[in-house]
């Protein structure tokens, strides 16, 4: 008797509990899917869909800690000017912006020029053929590498760019039309004559929230991944770039930038602080030796870069959602936009220890086919090869950035052209998606977008 | 009878930890009761709020611009004055809109144009001296740092905030008027985007708004603004002179006027709570106070103490930094407990009874 009593008292709380969670199972939709992947960022996403997405810390950072990345983050949006000034000069003589955040907006995606405005929130890369010191891309003298197209009054900014584009017309395989733009770019003004053959790569600024976690994944989790004979045969190979590392003077692994061309976030930021704006630092400097940036701004600087958190996924668990996940894992786009990767475990910094994060990229080069080649090695990345960039929080980009801008240069205008660009070691898995019927292209959005 | 007593205990603390995680959608407030009131809370705030002040700021910018012209016809200390008081108004309107930072005064970069800090001076100087033609495009093609209200500021107070008339080379002038007509077709700029669609697209979040999907997104999106210009105010505006005990880091030190842009910083937060710029109408107010008394309490509580903490200074900031430093953390505290009030409440809320 008391044995059937507890029995029916057990049925009811387990209703009672069946009933509650199906209550509730609308506004935890998202937060319940099993495989965890609306946590884009592991412990470290935050639930912002807003035009501010991009730009939180870590949760759960220590008071101390919290300052620093306030630090940063003040000095990621501090304005140079020309020195002497009271605060922050040293800007220039000749420039590309003003601030890390001019070109970084909210974080976020550089906004490409229109037709005829100056190249602002665009770089351009320029280099000779041949290597020049430690493997790197040989400098253009006068110009080194890149064109800094802004100067302070009384200076002549090294050159301009002008950017034009031509219309290109496909066709899905079911017929539909659609058109890419392609991009050209001619220097104008030269402030001296440029040499025969120089390289020119279009660069635009690239979201900067999540380094803190790819810088966390460890070297032989990204080598593991490495195909560079195609030895598996699937036509995907994937490399690593090796590059010049200036604060342990040896080659190291390759990570950020378009072309993996630099080790790490600190000498990424310096190389920027530099090249970008004109500040020397302690690891690029000219040769009067005189510091702009102290250390340990440099330091909060790429603090703040470590622990800008990732923001999490939405309507992961909408039926075309989930339709246009399974397109991507079956097209094969997830071979090189890799959804799942495990950070190392590191005591010194527990925020970014053993996280399942979602970046979608495995940190490695591949060849992209000639449409997208900007003929411009890098290290060892050929004028093929671009870093797969990473997908998350891409479909917050029209929110934080008010544009839809994609690749190294900006000229898809969204992501369905994103994709149509991708060839080489891509070319296949893009006509698998070019072929798909409309349903199914949407579904395929849908799903970067709920990233 | 043991291990069913601790099959009952569990399940019993599964149900009650079931039943308090998602206490909030039980209580029968799931927000399908008062969508019609965050509809019209949503379009009265783009209206009443948004696009309102950027009218305004528009008009206070022609209104700058005329005195400035004025001050250039008739070099008086009385004209000097009426342009001085003239930009204090649109700066007022000006910080008042940073707690609503977002749409198109961000996304087309209006903001860098008419408010970046520091002003460079020796390139101002440079061109003060050069013989360059200071048209407004001219001024247009310039760097950010040269262009605004705070180029402004130092042409019409001095390096030292004591400029009189007699001091105003041609040059200046000149440079000046120029700076005048380019903030007021920036500010014309930002009114008509919201006057030509954005405000639709706040007005109709999740009806069809191209920029915001849901009702909740737009909500968070004014909570996250709210958010934002306390954390803004606190932890860099004040934080950074007073931790450096450095006035030169001070924004606006001309015209002596940072404690008036922090109230109105600050002052924006009730203003898009409340739904009223010009024209008081629905605001999160409603809503908060529909489901939860004591937030709205709390919001408007901690709202009063960081103004009455900001209002608790007779000296200007960059001096009070060295000699008023209790007060000033005073002041940072009761931003950043507002600030928290904000993010871990008010977010929270929109969460729970906005779809």
């Amino acid at each position: 008797m008391h044995l059937y009593k507890s029995t029916k008292l057990a049925i009811a709380f387990v209703v009672g509990v069946l009933t509650l969670q199906l209550a509730c199972r609308k506004y935890q939709d998202d937060t319940t899917n099993p495989d965890d992947e609306w946590r884009s960022g592991g412990e470290q996403t935050v639930f912002d869909q807003g035009s501010g997405a991009f730009g939180h810390a870590f949760n759960g950072l220590p008071a101390y800690l919290a300052r620093v990345h306030e630090v940063g983050d003040v000095q990621f949006n501090a304005t140079f000017v020309s020195a002497p000034a009271p605060l922050n000069p040293g800007l220039g003589p000749v420039f590309n912006n003003v601030s890390c955040s001019s070109c970084h907006v909210n974080d976020g995606r550089g906004k490409i020029p229109g037709r005829g405005e100056s190249a602002a929130n665009m770089l351009f890369r320029v280099s000779l053929p041949g290597v020049g010191e430690h493997g790197s891309p040989l400098p253009v003298p006068g110009y080194g590498d890149q064109i800094q197209n802004r100067a302070l009054l009384n200076y002549q900014p090294e050159a301009d760019v002008a950017i034009g584009y031509t219309n290109e017309s496909f066709a899905f395989g079911d017929g539909t039309s659609y058109e890419l733009r392609r991009p050209t770019y001619t220097i104008t003004n030269p402030y001296r004559p440029l040499p025969q053959g120089v390289l020119l790569s279009p660069r635009v600024a690239a979201p900067i929230f999540g380094l803190g976690l790819l810088e966390a994944i460890s070297d032989v989790d990204i080598l593991a991944r490495e195909d560079p004979s195609d030895l598996d045969g699937d036509g995907i190979s994937g490399r690593a770039n090796w590059v010049w590392n200036i604060d342990e003077q040896r080659t190291t692994l390759g990570r950020f930038g378009w072309k993996a061309n630099q080790p790490s976030l600190l000498q990424q930021t310096a190389a920027a602080y530099f090249a970008d704006i004109g500040i020397a630092n302690r690891l690029f400097s000219d040769t009067d030796g005189v510091l702009e940036i102290t250390d340990s701004l440099l330091y909060a600087v790429d603090f703040y870069l470590r622990t800008l958190a990732v923001p999490g996924r939405r309507n992961v668990g909408a039926a075309t959602v989930q339709q246009g996940k399974a397109l991507f894992l079956s097209l094969g786009c997830s071979k090189c936009h890799i959804p799942d990767q495990r950070t190392a475990v590191t005591t010194a910094f527990p925020q970014t220890s053993y996280q399942l994060i979602h970046p979608y990229t495995d940190l490695l080069l591949h060849d992209m086919g000639e449409g997208l080649a900007d003929n411009r090695p890098d290290f060892l990345a050929d004028g093929n090869e671009w870093r797969t960039a990473p997908l998350w929080g891409i479909g917050l980009t029209q929110k934080v950035n008010g544009h839809t801008n994609f690749l190294h240069d900006g000229r898809a205008r969204n992501l369905q052209e994103a994709i149509l660009w991708h060839g080489g070691e891509a070319e296949a898995a893009k006509d698998r998606f070019r072929t798909l019927g409309k349903p199914d292209r949407d579904a395929v959005i849908a799903f970067l977008e709920s990233l | 009878m043991k291990t069913k007593a601790i099959t009952f205990s569990c399940l019993l603390a599964t149900v009650l930890f079931i039943t308090l995680s998602c206490s909030k959608d039980d209580d029968g407030n799931d927000g399908t009761d008062d969508i019609a009131l965050q509809e019209e809370i949503l379009a009265q705030v783009a209206t009443n709020v948004c696009e309102d002040s950027y009218i305004d700021m528009h008009a206070k910018a022609v209104a700058l611009n005329e005195a400035i012209t004025t001050l250039n016809g008739t070099t008086t200390d009385a004209n000097l004055a009426a342009a001085q008081a003239a930009w204090r108004d649109i700066r007022t309107t000006w910080e008042r809109t940073e707690s609503w930072l977002f749409g198109p005064i961000d996304a087309d970069e209006i903001d860098p144009r008419i408010d970046t800090w520091p002003v460079d001076f020796n390139d101002l100087d440079g061109i003060l001296a050069n013989g360059d033609e200071l048209t407004e495009a001219y001024i247009d093609g310039l760097e950010e740092s040269l262009k605004g209200f705070h180029p402004i500021e130092y042409l019409l107070w001095g390096e030292n905030g004591n400029k009189t008339a007699a001091q105003f080379t041609d040059r200046e002038k000149a440079y000046l008027s120029a700076l005048g007509e380019n903030l007021t077709k920036l500010s014309a700029d930002v009114k008509d985007t919201w006057q030509n669609g954005y405000t639709q697209e706040l007005a109709n979040a999740g009806r069809g708004s191209s920029e915001f999907a849901t009702r909740q997104e737009a909500f968070l999106q004014l909570v996250d603004a709210m958010a934002g210009i306390c954390d803004e105010v606190a932890n860099a505006k004040i934080k950074e002179p007073f931790d450096a005990a450095d006035p030169t880091l001070e924004e606006s030190p001309f015209a002596k006027n940072s404690f008036t842009d922090f109230k109105n910083n600050i002052t924006g937060i009730l203003l898009m709570y409340q739904g009223k710029f010009n024209t008081d109408g629905k605001g999160l107010e409603d809503l908060v106070r529909t489901h939860n008394l004591s937030l709205d309490a709390e919001i408007k509580a901690n709202h009063a103490a960081a103004i009455a903490a900001l209002d608790a200074f007779n000296v200007p900031f960059g001096e009070a930094i060295t000699t008023r430093q209790s007060d000033i953390q005073n002041a940072m505290d009761k931003i950043n407990a507002l600030a928290t009030t904000l993010e871990g409440k008010l977010n929270p809320f929109v969460l729970q009874y906005v779809r």
